[in-house]
């Protein structure tokens, strides 16, 4: 291994940062190298510069000065910004405005508007067997128009055929089922 | 500090002393003079770390402080009475500092010479007394964010390895590299500033 590497083991060597198999390595080889050696006691001696700053002191004012500022924050309350309650309230009144005018919109004005239309129930609810797909075209008439009268009796057509076997008889429900 | 560091090595400054619990319970429950207490317990740690992590600038330093103690007010519902207290303090402090660092890192810093030129205005006396820990200051400064962090905690702060790696939320083997790199860097600053002709 060469001086190079053996440096930066050096330098945890003199805090005695090393685990002992790695700090008996670097012993060995200091004492076979001198440029290693002397490269160890400068390490020693910035070492010892470094850890002179652990007197260094702060005066007793400063702590007090950080402790009363940190107290006096503590007890003003906190300033926080008013914007979010004011887009809240916004808010809230925006929609009591829209619920407002939906309330007291004008009935005729549904026929205009299509899509409240088709989310609609139909007027007239009968259960019937067969799907109910009806075109929006034909829905609409009758929201506008007063309900018809209900019919109970369905119509019947009969159908001729040219075989004298096949009669269809198709029965019309006048409900509009 | 060394009171501090050995009252850490022991155990004793963490959330299950008794008394501590008893002042953080208080401070929890909104009781001021426990939670000033707390701050005169820990505020040489916290300033005199802040302070070596800011190139000892005081201004900085209780800036960073109060900070920390701000943090720390709003965090103690969250204290746990497994947790190191003063690992986490230090942790704390540390972010803290290294939010500054970036926040102000658009500040010039000094360089070697202008560190010289500083020292020399403020006289001849004042030079040979504050020469030396000025020319570490400048080396601290010098070192990346992460060297200067470990090698404060380490050799300044006097926290084991494992310790720093804990605070520094990264490995042991992570930590001790960037000692070693720090370090070697110090010695060459340390040296080269020795040997230049006066």
């Amino acid at each position: 291994m060469s001086c190079a590497k053996f440096e930066p083991l050096i330098a945890l060597y003199v805090e005695r940062d090393l685990p002992e198999s790695e700090a008996r390595m670097v012993e060995m080889h200091l004492e076979a190298c001198p440029d290693c050696r002397e490269f160890a006691a400068e390490m020693r001696e910035s070492q010892a510069a470094l850890k002179s700053l652990r007197t260094d002191f702060v005066e007793e004012a400063v702590f007090g000065k950080v402790r009363t500022e940190v107290v006096s924050r503590l007890s003003t309350p906190r300033q926080t910004a008013a914007w979010p309650r004011y887009a809240v309230a916004a808010m809230l009144l925006m929609g009591l405005c829209a619920g407002w005018l939906w309330y007291t919109r004008p009935a005729a004005s549904l026929k205009f508007q299509p899509g409240i239309a088709a989310i609609a129930p139909p007027p007239v609810t009968r259960v019937s067997a067969l799907p109910q797909r009806v075109p929006r075209a034909r829905v609409r008439p009758h929201r506008a128009r007063p309900a018809p009268a209900f019919r109970s009796e369905p119509l019947v057509v009969k159908i001729v055929t040219d075989d004298p076997q096949v009669v269809i008889y198709w029965l019309v429900d006048q409900n509009g089922g | 500090m060394q009171e501090l560091a050995l009252l850490m090595d022991s155990g004793c400054l963490d959330a299950r002393d008794e008394e501590f619990a008893s002042l953080v319970k208080q401070a929890k429950a909104g009781d001021t003079a426990a939670f000033d207490a707390i701050m005169i317990r820990f505020e040489r740690q916290v300033l005199g770390t802040a302070l070596r992590l800011l190139n000892r600038n005081l201004e900085d330093a209780k800036d960073a402080a109060q900070q920390v103690f701000l943090r720390l007010h709003r965090s103690l519902h969250q204290l746990d009475e497994s947790r190191h207290f003063a690992s986490w303090l230090y942790r704390i402090t540390v972010n803290v500092c290294r939010d500054m660092q970036r926040v102000r890192a658009r500040r010039p810093s000094l360089s070697l010479e202008e560190v010289g030129e500083v020292a020399a205005a403020a006289g001849e006396d004042v030079i040979q007394r504050n020469e030396q820990r000025g020319m570490i200051y400048a080396a601290l400064a010098r070192l990346p964010e992460r060297e200067r962090t470990a090698v404060v905690l380490r050799d300044l702060e006097g926290l084991s390895t494992s310790e720093v790696a804990r605070i520094m939320g990264c490995a042991e083997v992570t930590v001790r590299s960037q000692i070693s790199n720090a370090r070697v860097k110090m010695r060459k600053f340390v040296i080269q500033r020795q040997r230049r002709p006066r």
